[in-house]
């Protein structure tokens, strides 16, 4: 069998080594977590790193707790199953755990972790591919050649492969925060900041950072949410499109409205324009539509995965329609009162 | 550099000095002979590789096995209790659920992980278990009712020992 590339393998015990560890190896270093990611593009000779750092053993790292006043934090080594089986998550914020329940098969998500949804890289029929392949054909720019060969004329010197984490998308419509720590210390920020949209460097977290915390704000408490996936297969396969929405339905309106779309683009992005749509209104079939052509609006696929430009911003739309008709139901369900 | 990693599979300890690139797929396999748990995509798409470690279904294949150092691996070859069959497997015979049977290790590890923690399933719950395993030949009708039908077997082997009589392989029972 086709070796993996060779390297070196640490297991630290603490984050504060794995940081050390990490000031000190620079970008000969990649961490893992599950591997799920990793792993298979190692094999196809993508990433061939000198070291690579797993978070296994950190034990600080697993777990999704409640804090009063804070939020819901989730430890980025917490598995994917763990992730939908949480009590917390299922009970405060259910449609995180429905998010994580999307991903991939049972088996990768027993293997995949939460932080490494969030660290998903970026993927493309050009460059999610084998050695051989590769050997045949000139590189594009995240290959560190020239031109991106799905962009329209095969010029751009951009490259737009594509973020299809399903976690990563709906914990965007959660307004999720994330902590980075390196040597130097740590910060917080924005999940959706964490996200560049340059599809050859997709996120803002530097080679020496381990990203430590993954953090629901405790004023999303109450929100409706809903994830839904399009794929191919109902198993195995990554989004072709992956529709999240968050909203907070009182006296039968909608307010502060938030969807955000995955595997179309380099980054999870957040519709324009959704939130001052809805706000306050009823959310209506005629209403729902308007928001679902913004949705479709926003999204700009590029010829780079499974299914043809026009049908996944097709999809986009339907997808879009379908939450915006589920939200409506349940905050209907809510009583139009104190959500849920 | 080769790291010594300790390895329980199948209920024997293995002290094995490996290159830390060597996936469990390939430990087990070339190092240790057990071929039962086949190799196929290598990308985690197709499940063939299945395997519990420390009783969770986890693919081989995208497995360190510098990363299993002191867990518990259970391959196909570790289902067997002397000659008796596990249920599972047993059940895969009686339902047909075996063609080319090149899915079947990881279709019965999958399995298993899913009747171990839940012993009853039924059989949406067994088709979600195995949503991560590709087979090429049944169309898993066959597969879902072996799962399915497996506390039945259990419960006859059950009564089958205690009338003194084993449930023994078919090659055996001759
Ligand atoms: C066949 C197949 C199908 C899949 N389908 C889907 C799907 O449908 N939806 C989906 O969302 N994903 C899918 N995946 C991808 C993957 O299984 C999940 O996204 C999983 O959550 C990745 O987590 P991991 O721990 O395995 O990542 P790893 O491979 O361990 O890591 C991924 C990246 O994140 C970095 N990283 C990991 N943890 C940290 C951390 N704490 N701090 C900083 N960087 C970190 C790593 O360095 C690496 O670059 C699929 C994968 C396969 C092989
Ligand atoms: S989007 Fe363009 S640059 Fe990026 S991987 Fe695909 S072909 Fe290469
Ligand atoms: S060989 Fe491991 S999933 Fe296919
Ligand atoms: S029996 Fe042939 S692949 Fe399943």
């Amino acid at each position: 069998m086709q070796p993996l590339p060779k390297f070196e393998y640490r297991e630290p015990g603490s984050v504060a080594e794995a940081a050390r560890l990490l000031a000190e190896l620079g970008s000969r270093a990649k961490l893992i977590g599950g591997g799920t990611d990793l792993v298979p593009s190692m094999r196809q000779g993508l990433y061939t790193p000198a070291y690579v750092i797993s978070l296994q053993r950190i034990a600080d790292l697993r777990g999704v707790a409640w804090e009063d006043g804070v939020g819901l934090r989730i430890g980025p080594m917490t598995t994917l199953r763990e992730m939908e089986a949480s009590a917390e998550a299922r009970a405060r914020f259910p449609f995180l755990a429905a998010a994580a329940r999307e991903v991939g098969s049972p088996q990768l998500r027993e293997m995949g972790t939460v932080g490494g949804n969030l660290c998903l890289d970026t993927r493309c029929r050009h460059f999610n591919q084998s050695e051989d392949w590769q050997d045949c054909v000139e590189a594009c720019v995240k290959r560190g050649g020239e031109f991106c060969k799905a962009s329209p004329n095969g010029r751009a010197r951009k490259c737009f492969a594509v973020f299809s984490a399903d976690l990563a998308t709906a914990l965007v419509a959660a307004n999720a925060r994330v902590t980075l720590q390196s040597a130097g210390g740590a910060r917080t920020i924005e999940l959706a900041d964490y996200y560049t949209g340059d599809g050859a460097s997709p996120t803002a977290g530097r080679p020496d950072e381990v990203l430590t915390e993954v953090l629901v704000p405790s004023a999303m408490q109450g929100v409706l949410g809903t994830y839904l996936k399009y794929r191919m297969r109902q198993a195995i396969d990554y989004p072709i499109a992956g529709v999240a929405l968050t909203l907070r339905p009182r006296d039968g309106r909608v307010h502060d409205a938030r969807m955000v779309v995955g595997g179309i683009s380099s980054r999870p992005v957040i519709v324009k324009g959704l939130g001052a749509l809805l706000e306050g209104k009823v959310l209506d079939e005629t209403l729902a539509e308007s928001a679902a052509k913004l949705a479709r609006k926003s999204a700009t696929p590029l010829a780079n995965t499974a299914g043809d430009r026009a049908h996944r911003k097709q999809m986009v739309y339907e997808f879009a329609r379908r939450a915006l008709a589920e939200a409506a139901h349940a905050a209907a369900g809510a009583g139009g009162g104190e959500a849920r | 550099m080769k790291q010594v990693v300790q390895l329980n599979v199948n209920d024997a300890e293995h002290e094995l000095a490996l290159d830390p690139s060597r996936t469990l797929l390939e430990v087990l396999r070339e190092s240790l002979g057990l071929t039962g748990t086949k190799e196929v995509c290598l990308l985690g798409s197709c499940g063939a590789c299945t395997v519990l470690v420390d009783d969770r279904p986890v693919l081989a294949c995208l497995t360190l096995a510098s990363a299993c150092q002191g867990k518990r691996v259970l391959t196909i070859e570790g289902l067997r209790q002397g000659e008796a069959l596990h249920p599972l497997q047993q059940a895969f015979i009686d339902k047909g659920a075996v063609q080319c049977g090149f899915c079947t290790p990881g279709m019965i590890m999958a399995g298993k992980a899913l009747l171990d923690r839940n012993p009853h399933p039924t059989p949406d719950e067994a088709r979600a278990a195995i949503a991560g395993n590709l087979c090429r030949c049944t169309g898993y009708e066959q597969i879902v009712e072996a799962i399915v039908a497996a506390p039945a077997v259990d419960e006859a082997a059950r009564v089958g020992a205690r009338e003194g009589g084993h449930y023994l392989m078919p090659d055996m029972a001759e």
